[in-house]
């Protein structure tokens, strides 16, 4: 008998599953992630290109907003778009070194590799931001 | 020796309709499976239980569910192994699939899926069934058996749980994603198939925004089968495959 | 059981789909982007002396003509990720075909405007 498909939850709904990393493994750990920075970056890329439309006005008003995001507050925020530019674009690495059929037996040590490559990364940016 | 444990099962109507966990204590054998006490739970508790099960061990692939959230074949989980994960045991049905009631899911998406990927690994005890009504001596010719049903058969180690379409976090929100298990059979398939037209159209198959390429890498297909199919690596060679010939069209 | 009629009847996984090479570009446009999105970095905060911190040192840093053609390509590549990355995320849903083009026409229309405001304002800092 052929039953056809019920209404389930919605798809919108149905996408809450996309981020429930309860008793799922490190690879949706990763999924999760790339996803999240993913969507957050993209909104980074339009905040970051209105507010560069300052430069077009003039040095006024784009020196004041310099000397704004000096702030410990925003050189913060700074370390914190960093930190999903590491996860993003290493996790990404993997994903096309693995999506293209090479190393896919090494899946999880890449992952590894990635987040140790990371968190030194994310040190050494720290230490670059607040250094000075 | 016996052991009592706290199941709380996943019961519902048809479509998830009045969908609830319920308590039921079970005094089950010491080395009993979770698929006993469930047994238990319907023999002793509620005959109106509905759950799928035959083998007890892990080849007929029809009692896949959630054991404390994770895809399991329950007849190869030791009751004492999820008791200690968690108690009271709780048993789910397999996600992503619509829901024909209590732990029971509707698997036609599913086999639908294995059936366009051609599955053209026969068994040979397999081959001696009567899968041609003429085959058995005209016994059951009110039967009709379409052409190519003998493709029917399992293919390897795959048993058709489900447990993949689960696991994967794109299947919880595209229907057209052909999935893992579709997309491992396409692989397996084409590896069998000497006929190089053949080889083509499961490439194809497999090609597309609804195929390969839907996949977003969570490994949890291949981390979660109980039979070591590893569909994703499998999606992964397939991608190689498909660029690689991408490219000697375009070169030559 | 499988009713065989059902099971052997047309569906949705026995018709191929359309080959895509949405994934490769995304995937090439992300390397690229690791090359560019570390030369944006480190040329705008550790070459130039103290990082770009007035409006005349950006317009300095805009004016050398290297800088102004990976900033380019920079706008360029991160704005077909980004679009990519949105439409991928979208098609996960599942949509009917026809939904689909429309969002791939969408985003390609934004995609065009995004570059377009870049480049306008790449221009207009450093000119």
């Amino acid at each position: 008998m052929a039953v056809s498909t019920p209404s389930g939850p919605s798809r919108v709904r149905s996408a809450g599953r996309w981020f429930d990393v309860r008793h799922r493994g490190p690879g949706t750990w990763a999924y999760a992630l790339n996803r999240i920075t993913g969507l957050a970056l993209v909104g980074y890329l339009y905040i970051h290109l209105a507010v560069l439309s300052l430069l077009a006005r003039g040095p006024g008003s784009y020196d004041r907003f310099v000397d704004l995001v000096r702030s410990p507050l925003f050189l913060a925020l700074d370390l914190v778009l960093i930190a999903g530019w590491l996860i993003h674009a290493l996790n990404g690495l993997r994903l096309t070194v693995v999506g293209l059929g090479f190393g896919v037996r090494a899946q999880r040590t890449m992952l590894v590799v990635a987040t140790g490559a990371g968190l030194l990364a994310l040190v050494v940016s720290a230490v670059l931001l607040f250094g000075d | 020796m016996t052991i009592t444990a706290t199941l709380e099962v996943f019961r519902c109507a048809p479509g998830g309709v009045d969908g609830r966990f319920e308590s039921y204590d079970v005094t089950v054998h010491d080395n009993a499976t979770v698929l006993d006490a469930i047994e238990a739970v319907w023999a002793n508790h509620d005959r109106s239980l509905v759950f799928r099960h035959a083998c007890h061990h892990a080849s007929c692939g029809s009692c896949g569910v959630l054991v404390n959230g994770s895809e399991v074949l329950p007849c190869i989980v030791d009751l004492a192994d999820a008791l200690r994960q968690r108690s009271p045991v709780r048993v789910e049905p397999l996600r992503n699939l619509p829901l024909a009631g209590d732990l029971v899911v509707d698997v036609t998406g599913f086999f639908e899926r294995m059936l366009a990927s051609t599955m053209s690994i026969t068994r040979t005890a397999e081959d001696a069934l009567p899968l041609d009504a003429d085959d058995d001596g005209g016994r059951s010719q009110a039967v009709s058996v379409p052409d190519g049903l003998a493709r029917f058969n399992r293919f390897e180690n795959c048993v058709e749980c489900g447990i993949c379409i689960s696991a994967c976090p794109t299947m919880a929100t595209d229907e057209r994603f052909r999935g893992p298990a579709m997309l491992a059979a396409l692989g397996r398939a084409r590896a069998e198939s000497a006929d190089p037209q053949q080889r083509e159209h499961l490439l194809d198959l497999a090609d597309g925004e609804h195929g390969v390429w839907r996949c977003h890498s969570s490994w949890e297909c291949t981390q979660r089968c109980p039979q070591q199919v590893d569909p994703a690596e499998s999606i992964m060679e397939q991608r190689r495959e498909i660029l690689r010939r991408r490219f000697r069209r375009r070169v030559r | 059981m499988i009713d065989v009629e059902t099971a052997h009847a047309e569906s949705m996984y026995t018709r191929r789909e359309r080959p895509t090479t949405a994934w490769v570009w995304q995937a090439a446009t992300g390397v690229l982007l690791l090359i560019l999105l570390t030369v944006h970095m480190i040329a705008q905060h550790f070459i130039v002396e103290g990082g770009l911190r007035t409006h005349a040192e950006v317009v300095d840093y805009l004016r050398s003509p290297v800088i102004f053609v990976v900033e380019h390509l920079f706008l360029g590549t991160v704005t077909l990720h980004a679009m990519l990355g949105i439409r991928a995320v979208l098609f996960d849903f599942g949509l009917a075909p026809a939904t689909e083009r429309r969002i791939t026409s969408w985003l390609t229309a934004i995609g065009v405007l995004t570059v377009a405001y870049g480049v306008w304002l790449l221009w207009a800092v450093a000119f």
